[in-house]
């Protein structure tokens, strides 16, 4: 019998085959008219992990130290893949995983945040390029999503939207979890299917605190049974992205506890140990190499004594946390097998989705922003502001966004060279994968080594799912899927390798994949560094790619890319070269280093807007779509009514302790507090008390000069009179948060000042009728491009840090 | 040993941490050292000063220690803000960017012990340097004034050393 035509999306209701009269006398309804549409009989329930910034060699079922039972269970009752390969980006690789598609072709050659005017970088799904939960819901699923997304951009997050490249509009019925890149694990700036709801209030129960990771199992758990009380058999697809491992590295403490201890012997060891482990589970062939490190990355020999301590436990917490995220996932199989459908659920289990991640620079920080903030702390500095906020003890706590040494994440990536933002090598591009699916796979253990891509998991379940990829969808032609299906490799461990050729590109760094040959051609900018000295060889009209170091490895032979032979076959250089222009060309990954064209003064149009308003009603402000108050002069007045009794409370504040500025009232005075990413905090405070009544009240912030970071004046007044004023010496030149957000009448979450931290979120007790930002007062045209182009740099700066 | 028989050395170490600080003042206390006297200054999250003093400061009349709760040039990091990488980059590349945003940065100053921050200051006789300024590992900033006098003239005029020394470190 032959099915709906599944080709063109939505499924044609079918032609009505009853019979209608005048009356109903006679006619004969047709039953199937308000039918939905099913997918094909024996389509498998769905459910695809993707864990965030984790390398290779960190989980124990491939060798690791971090110990991860549930995916070594998945792994010992289906198949572990040793040679799958993503992107070296958080977005790109989510974007292809979720298309099929090869990420600068659905506009993710960068990230989320990083939305630019040429094709490849646009952060904006085409419509010709319909998502995988889409096609799915399409044909019979339930769809949901759980945990980080990172797909829409910066400037569409809030309700204006627009929301069609929210994750409701990409296919799934269902979401919760965060529009960004990253959050805090303790309180999260929340969001549910196309509504921000911030902080959820379990954040202010310090007896059982909210958790994300275990909030993400709770609603996923819910949401199953949810549809499984209404429908008993409609299949499922769930994605489930979790926070975990990027930063904020944030776990309970007696997590970290686990590991105490067991990161003492430093990073180089490390690596020897996990990459012995590896060959011995197999998952690493016997006759591989153990990368050597590059000079990049000090010796663990070279730390000295008394400092690490403070870098161990940097790499405990992280360990912590990455197990929690396996428990989680746990909880979620565990509910998935007591509905008694764990049998026909196909589970694909992805260990990272581009390596670990080594934007902690060398140093990690007690503040992840502080490095993207462009602020140098020694490894002292970091430590010291530490225990400001707790002691190492609360690495991983709510009172730090914590992250680690680029080292450990080089050592997570064992066996390979480099990780995040490295496309041209696979400590940035290949991540362990497992997959369980006990009605197809019986090889129960066992190990596939195919070359396989992210652009291949859409193929692969519509393949099993029986489900064509759409060729038109709301009437538009689609691009065809670029990934190849690998199904057969279920139940056939010598399936053939379908996927035989594949362009790698990320931030610059890029490298040509055929038939077993790798050609790395990697910038020679450290991912963590974006200094003028090390930015300024890839200038416009300076750079020139084919001048880049290439390095050519045959993977068949060389499974961790020790052996660097281009010398030898300059022929195969050439070929492979030619071949990722043209597949550059092909799949628009030109122009290279588009996500950095605003640091070589390519920038979008100036703002045309430069105060906004909002009402008292206002909150959970999503850090993207904030005024912009850096680099210059500008100012925040509030309009208030005063009880006779008076009043206390936040008029408004933006992020948190640190980082972040918060105008309040307390002891009845106006007060301003500007945390300077918690490395200092500047506080103003008025000398008189706020009159009652209507009052407005204003803080000017006069810039030394419109440039990065500067310093100024802040005044506060009253009815336009002055009472009271301070100088801020540094200010934030980038960001204060990348997942906080802000709040009129109140401080939601975590807060700006701890001094009223035991009334959080301390709301206005008066009324606050409007507060407007200004955030353009006098400055020059010139200035005006100059400060336009700053903050452009710095949300490039973010952006490639996510 | 009376003070006004030698040049007097002072310490000052600045801190981003009380913690850091404090390890420092009583490793300096335990260091074997003469001391002449030695403060830590402590601020905490919520602004409230904390200062700690030996009694040295009573025995030897050094009131111009205890008096200092306020030390120059505590930490003032290079923000070498990525916002202003593009300007030096561009000019490279001959791209008509704004001369404002090409500028150097200026070296940012601090002028007092921040929120949260903590400032050491030490003040001892030069023979005991080589057993003092090893004690004082944690300071993320620090200079060492010298002055030659009577005690108190000596010791102010270490104190204004330092403070100058520390504040060149910025410039």
């Amino acid at each position: 019998m032959s099915g709906p035509d599944r080709t063109k999306l939505p499924i044609r209701r079918p032609a009505f085959g009853g019979t209608v009269a005048r009356t109903l006398d006679g006619c004969q309804p047709d039953w199937a008219q308000i039918d939905h549409p099913h997918p094909p009989v024996g389509a498998p329930n769905v459910l695809v992990v993707l864990i965030d910034d984790a390398g290779f060699g960190n989980p124990s079922t491939f060798g690791g130290p971090i110990d991860t039972p549930n995916f070594t269970r998945i792994a010992e009752r289906g198949l572990r893949y040793n040679r799958f390969h993503l992107t070296a980006l958080c977005s790109p690789t989510r974007a292809a995983l979720l298309t099929g598609r090869n990420s600068h072709t659905v506009g993710f050659g960068s990230v989320g945040e990083f939305s630019n005017g040429f094709p490849g970088y646009t952060a904006l799904l085409p419509h010709d390029c319909a998502p995988l939960p889409r096609i799915l819901r399409e044909n019979g699923y339930s769809t949901a999503a759980f945990g980080k997304w990172h797909l829409t951009p910066d400037g569409q997050q809030g309700p204006a939207g627009p929301l069609d490249r929210w994750p409701n509009a990409w296919g799934f019925d269902h979401f919760y979890g965060f529009l960004g890149g990253g959050a805090s694990q303790w309180d999260p700036c929340l969001a549910e299917n196309q509504k921000i709801i911030g902080t959820d209030p379990a954040f202010y129960d310090e007896d059982n605190p909210y958790y994300l990771p275990d909030a993400m199992a709770d609603k996923t758990i819910q949401w199953l049974h949810g549809v499984r009380a209404q429908d008993a058999t409609k299949p499922f697809f769930v994605y489930f992205a979790t926070g975990c491992s990027h930063a904020p590295h944030h776990v309970a403490d007696s997590w970290a506890q686990k590991y105490k201890g067991r990161f003492d012997q430093g990073w180089d060891r490390m690596r020897e140990e996990v990459f012995a482990r590896q060959q011995e589970l197999g998952v690493v062939p016997a006759d591989a190499e153990l990368t050597v490190r590059n000079d990049a990355f000090p010796a663990w020999d070279d730390v000295p004594d008394r400092l690490k301590p403070y870098y161990a436990r940097q790499m405990e917490v992280y360990a912590g946390f990455s197990e929690n995220a396996d428990h989680n996932v746990g909880r979620v199989i565990d509910a998935i097998e007591e509905l008694g459908e764990l049998d026909n659920t196909l589970v694909i289990w992805i260990w990272g989705d581009n390596g670990a991640s080594m934007e902690g620079s060398l140093t990690g920080s007690f503040n992840e922003l502080t490095m993207q903030n462009g602020i140098p702390l020694t490894d002292e500095m970091q430590l010291q502001l530490a225990e400001r906020y707790g002691g190492m003890d609360a690495w991983g706590g709510a009172m730090m966004d914590p992250h680690y040494s680029a080292a450990w994440a080089w050592a997570g990536n064992t066996p390979f060279q480099w990780g995040k933002q490295v496309g041209s090598h696979l400590g940035g591009t290949r991540n362990p994968m497992v997959i369980h699916w006990p009605d197809r796979i019986t090889d129960n253990g066992g190990l596939r080594s195919q070359f396989t891509h992210v652009t291949d998991l859409a193929p692969t379940i519509l393949d099993v799912c029986g489900i064509p990829a759409p060729d038109e969808v709301d009437g538009i032609p689609q691009e065809p899927l670029h990934g190849a299906t690998f199904a057969d490799s279920f139940s056939d461990a010598g399936a053939p390798e379908r996927h035989t050729q594949q362009y790698f590109e990320s931030v610059g760094n890029r490298a040509m994949y055929k038939d077993g040959w790798w050609l790395a051609m990697r910038t020679e900018r450290i991912p963590w560094v974006l200094t003028p000295a090390a930015l300024q060889p890839y200038a416009p009209g300076v750079w020139n790619p084919d001048d880049d170091p290439t390095e050519l490895y045959y993977l068949p032979d060389d499974f961790s890319q020790a052996h660097d032979l281009a010398a030898e076959h300059p022929e195969k250089v050439e070929e492979l070269r030619a071949l990722f222009w043209s597949e550059a060309e092909k799949y628009k990954v030109l122009p290279l280093l588009a996500t950095l064209g605003v640091f070589f003064g390519i920038a979008p149009p100036l703002p045309e807007v430069s105060t906004f308003e909002f009402r008292g009603d206002v909150e959970n402000v999503l850090s993207g779509m904030v005024p912009r108050i850096y680099n210059h002069s500008y100012t925040i007045s509030a309009d208030l009514v005063i009880p006779e009794d008076g009043a206390e409370g936040v008029i408004v504040a933006e992020a948190d302790h640190l980082g972040g500025f918060s105008l309040f009232v307390d002891g009845g005075r106006l007060t301003h507090t500007y945390s300077m990413m918690g490395v200092f905090v500047f506080r103003q405070q008025a000398t008189e008390p706020l009159p009652t009544g209507e009052v407005t009240v204003r803080m000017e912030f006069a810039a030394d000069a419109p440039k990065p970071a500067t310093g100024g004046e802040v005044t506060l007044f009253v009815d336009d009179k002055p009472v009271g004023s301070g100088r801020i010496d540094h200010t934030v030149p980038i960001r204060f948060s990348g997942y906080a957000g802000l709040d009129i009448g109140r401080d939601n979450g975590g807060v700006v000042d701890l001094s009223y931290a035991d009334r959080r979120p301390f709301p206005f007790t008066g009324t606050v009728k409007k507060v407007v930002f200004d955030v353009r007062p006098h400055l020059a045209l010139e200035d005006e491009h100059a400060v336009h182009l700053a903050g452009q740099h710095g949300q490039a700066v973010h952006a490639v840090s996510n | 040993m009376a003070i006004d028989d030698e040049t007097i050395d002072v310490l000052i170490g600045g801190y981003l941490s009380k913690d850091a600080a404090i390890e420092d003042y009583e490793s300096v206390l335990g260091c074997g050292g003469y001391l002449h006297g030695a403060v830590v200054v402590t601020k905490d999250l919520e602004g409230h000063l904390e200062v700690q003093q030996t009694d040295h400061m009573v025995r030897e009349g050094a009131a111009g220690l205890g008096a200092v709760g306020l030390v120059v040039g505590l930490f003032a990091p290079p923000l070498f803000a990525a916002t202003a990488i593009g300007a030096v980059i561009g000019a490279g590349a001959g791209k008509l960017l704004h001369h404002r945003t090409a500028e150097k940065l200026e070296e940012q100053a601090g002028a007092t012990i921040p929120i949260g921050g903590a400032g050491l200051i030490v003040a001892y006789p030069h023979s005991a340097a080589a057993k003092v300024e090893p004690a004082v590992t944690r300071a993320v900033t620090r200079a060492v004034g010298e002055a030659e006098g009577h005690h108190v003239q000596a010791l102010k005029g270490a104190i204004t050393d330092a403070q100058t020394k520390l504040a060149k470190q910025q410039h």
